[in-house]
């Protein structure tokens, strides 16, 4: 068993919120976000609906004007990512204690605060900046490569970044600890929640910022999961027997992690403790899926051994239910699997909010942190006919009590990724 | 508290512009024999560099039963395949179905997707005129999209492919942090090992960004060194003259396994992987502190999870992309880590000969710090004739020297601020 990691400040935004609470109210009054496509012309488009956030209130990032003023010029996920970790810092409160340490002090706070982030890496829609010079180009390389400085801005280079939110985040708050930018498709949030975890278990850090972040509503994703079948052109519905896809959303969250020591020595309130992770790959490429949900069993197998507890223990599941054929089966399976008769019930975010691809992870973790301490999860409000091949699951179109305090998070990605996180209500909660 | 695990480096793979395996990248090495040309891959004629340290003859590591795989493999992601099936062939282990659970696979993955070839395809298909008309994809005329590409060009699809080929079951990631992203990987897949997740690692990173849209980024950014007419002194780490990097292209891996379990089945252990530190700048984006801050604190860190003290350190192979900034920055760093040491422990910057590998950078150089505690020998900072004064530190210039290092630290910085250092240890000072 290892040593369990305080959480004591979290942020979110996606298309039904930006905050925490707020997003979880929405789910709760069965409220979904998904509107025709705006961001491009979409004419004739068969799968015409996203979660895409109406707006980013930059202005509530940083007070820095002139860091500001640079951080506008990034993209949308950048934003997104920034948004919800300053909400997760100013939350927790770690500037003011930051602020009231001498000298030396402070220095050691920033050099033992690590930054995690888990991001999409670079979308189709960047390298567009290039097309002009391309057309220019007509295929002559040299041409091309003569008219860049026309239309292309010089920076573009670090404007698509992986790693930009790490970057900035390290410049707003002069945070210098260890660091990584996970891009693992749907499980980089949950990954790097669980590598912001162990680096405090480890005493390499005191506190972490995690961060996931995803903007992955652009035309070329939306052409490719179309034909391949995981977009819908219908809604998304999670563990139904007609569900026919997913629909993509856009948004980010974050958490403040500290080591128990760490928040209990700032009287730092704690929002939620993490007890256990479980990482694990199917190998079978990038498309590929086991029908047996064989690597999400894994993970659950190794985050509640890692926690020291049994599947009696857990409150809830927070599936990844996308709502796509194979996976929503597979993951079925794998939570029968593991969960037998003593399963809690089990719900999925993604038929309100979209799957947030990178960011799905940090954006469940967050939200099932509210629904321990409202003692209830929302129910899958799209669900109507829950798909025989996926029962016996617990599943449900509205809100269930929950009994118990620990929660637990599937994630699954592209190339065979399963993650499994368990968190767990403060012991002062009283749901 | 129970004893920590101990991690051995037992198998290393190489495909870099010097060699496409370990033994010719380290003869080559040796040899001062420069990876740099003009290049070959595209007509650059039109771009202010037209440079670079490419992969040289390359062909894709073709089995039969894999065949399939590899079209699912960008130009950078068949690097990394070449050299982790070196890394696991020279290891002398690799992942069994009733092993596999127990493999990990971590990986330091470029930033680009989508190959040229493939965004001209996508131009003159959906943006004749230069911008994207939407309208387009969905036309009754348009093509379906190829499943294959759309999968190929996904971030984590080097890692997927990777964990598909040797069929590794236990933890997978993939890692961005720019230049920093293949030390960074390699330090994660230590500690998944030191945490028990998994007791095998297939771990390092990969890279191209010779090709049209990736030297455009870094050309744009005035970056690269234009010497174009010298390709071979181009890349002149702490050289008064240095004026900008030159690209690379490759992939390092190396299998990393639990020490009394590689000691256990007689691996051959070419160095104890020992420390890992990692930081932030928090400083500018592309620019490192002059005082050397950031990088400080990695070295710093690395050292101490190694448990060593500086004055151990035998080698350092530096960041050194020979832009007067970083190389600056990193020697401020080396001085204020290593104090009346920094005078005595040797230097090279291996950029000088193979360029900058980006993401495979810091993974591939790491690598070359294990060859160093094997062979006992130090490669060169080449095209070194004239050091910046401000670069004052003891580089081995112009011949490789023979010495025993006791131990090596491999250093990488990457644009957004993330540095990191990994420490390795000669295995004959590991006690038991």
């Amino acid at each position: 068993m290892s040593a369990p990691v305080a959480i004591t400040g979290i942020g979110a935004i996606c298309a039904l919120g930006s905050e925490p609470a707020q997003i979880y109210r929405a789910l709760r009054a069965g409220r979904t976000a998904f509107a025709p496509l705006r961001q491009w012309d979409s004419a004739g488009w068969p799968a015409p609906l996203a979660a895409g956030v109406e707006r980013i209130d930059a202005g509530a990032i940083f007070d820095d004007r002139r860091l500001l003023k640079s951080v506008q010029r990034l993209r949308r996920t950048d934003l997104l990512g920034l948004y919800a970790a300053s909400r997760a810092v100013t939350a927790s409160a770690m500037l003011e204690y930051r602020a009231a340490l001498p000298g030396a002090q402070a220095v050691e706070f920033n050099e033992r605060t690590a930054v995690f982030t888990g991001c999409g890496g670079v979308a189709y829609h960047y390298q567009y900046d290039f097309l002009n010079a391309m057309a220019a180009g007509g295929g002559d390389l040299r041409v091309f490569g003569q008219k860049l400085g026309e239309s292309v801005n010089p920076t573009w280079l670090l404007q698509a970044l992986p790693n930009n939110v790490l970057c900035y985040l390290g410049i707003a708050y002069g945070f210098k600890g260890a660091n990584s930018c996970i891009t693992n498709h749907s499980v980089s949030a949950t990954m790097a929640i669980i590598e912001a975890m162990e680096t405090l278990r480890t005493g390499d850090a005191d506190r972490a910022v995690a961060v996931g972040h995803d903007s992955p509503i652009e035309p070329e994703a939306i052409l490719n999961l179309y034909h391949l079948g995981l977009l819908t052109a219908d809604t998304t519905r999670p563990f139904d027997a007609g569900r026919s896809g997913c629909l993509l959303g856009e948004g980010a969250a974050a958490m403040v992690l500290e080591t128990q020591a760490a928040a209990a020595e700032r009287h730092a309130p704690v929002l939620g403790i993490i007890i256990g992770a479980g990482v694990t790959t199917e190998a079978l490429g990038v498309l590929g899926i086991r029908a047996d949900g064989d690597g999400a069993v894994r993970a659950m197998e190794m985050a509640l051994e890692a926690a020291g507890i049994t599947p009696r223990d857990v409150a809830m599941i927070a599936a990844h239910g996308n709502g796509t054929v194979n996976s929503d089966r597979s993951e079925a399976n794998a939570i029968r699997r593991v969960f037998g008769a003593d399963m809690p019930p089990v719900t999925s975010f993604k038929w309100a909010l979209g799957h947030t691809m990178a960011a799905a992870g940090a954006l469940e973790a967050v939200l099932v942190l509210e629904c321990l301490r409202n003692g209830a999860a929302p129910g899958i409000g799209a669900l109507r006919d829950p798909d025989p091949q996926c029962l016996p699951l617990a599943v449900s179109a509205s809100a269930t009590a929950l009994h118990g305090d620990i929660a637990l998070v599937l994630g699954r990605g592209f190339g065979g990724m399963n993650t499994a996180l368990l968190l767990k209500a403060p012991p002062d909660a009283t749901p | 508290m129970p004893v920590r695990r101990r991690v051995a480096i037992t198998g290393l793979g190489l495909v870099t512009p010097l060699g496409n395996s370990t033994a010719t990248t380290w003869h080559a090495l040796l040899a001062g024999r420069s990876g740099i040309a003009p290049i070959g891959a595209f007509d650059a004629g039109g771009y202010p560099v037209r440079i670079a340290a490419e992969v040289k003859d390359f062909a894709a590591p073709v089995h039969d039963r894999h065949r399939k795989l590899l079209k699912f493999a960008t130009r950078h992601a068949l690097f990394a395949l070449a050299a982790a099936q070196e890394a696991i062939q020279d290891a002398g282990v690799g992942p069994q179905p009733q092993t596999a659970q127990r493999w990990g696979c971590v990986a330091g993955s470029g930033m680009m997707g989508v190959a040229y070839e493939e965004l001209a395809q996508f131009q003159r298909r959906f943006a004749p005129g230069g911008e994207l008309a939407s309208r387009l994809l969905f036309a009754p005329s348009a093509p379906t999209p190829d499943p294959i590409a759309y999968a190929r060009n996904q971030a984590n699809a080097g890692l997927a492919l990777l964990v598909q080929r040797f069929g590794i079951r236990g933890y997978a990631g993939s890692v961005h942090t720019a230049c920093a992203s293949g030390g960074q990987a390699i330090g994660l897949a230590m500690r998944l090992i030191r945490r028990a997740s998994v007791d095998f690692v297939l771990t390092g990173g990969f890279d191209s960004m010779i090709n049209p849209v990736g030297l455009a980024a870094f050309s744009l950014l005035g970056a690269l060194s234009t010497d174009n007419e010298r390709p071979t002194r181009a890349s002149r780490p702490f050289d008064r003259t240095r004026n900008g990097f030159v690209l690379g292209e490759g992939a390092g891996f190396m299998v990393l396994e639990e020490w009394q379990a590689a000691r256990r089945r007689g691996a051959r252990i070419y160095a104890e992987l020992a420390g890992d530190g990692n930081s932030l700048s928090s400083y500018r984006i592309t620019d490192s502190h002059p005082s050397g801050d950031g990088p400080i604190q990695a070295m710093r860190a690395a050292l101490q999870d190694a448990g060593a003290q500086p004055h151990e350190v035998g080698y350092i192979n530096a960041h050194g992309t020979s832009t007067v900034m970083n190389d600056r920055s990193e020697c401020a760093a080396i001085k204020a880590v290593f104090g009346a040491h920094a005078r005595q422990v040797k230097v090279s910057s291996t950029k000088s000969l193979m360029g900058h590998l980006i993401a495979g950078a810091g993974a591939v150089e790491a690598a070359i710090c294990a060859l160093v505690i094997h062979h006992s020998t130090l490669p060169i900072s080449a095209n070194l004739d004239d050091p910046d004064p401000q670069c004052d530190l003891n580089f081995v210039r112009e011949v490789a020297c023979r010495s025993r290092v006791g131990l090596a630290i491999s250093n990488s910085f990457g644009f957004g601020g993330s540095n990191s250092c990994l420490v390795l240890r000669n295995p004959q000072d590991v006690a038991a």
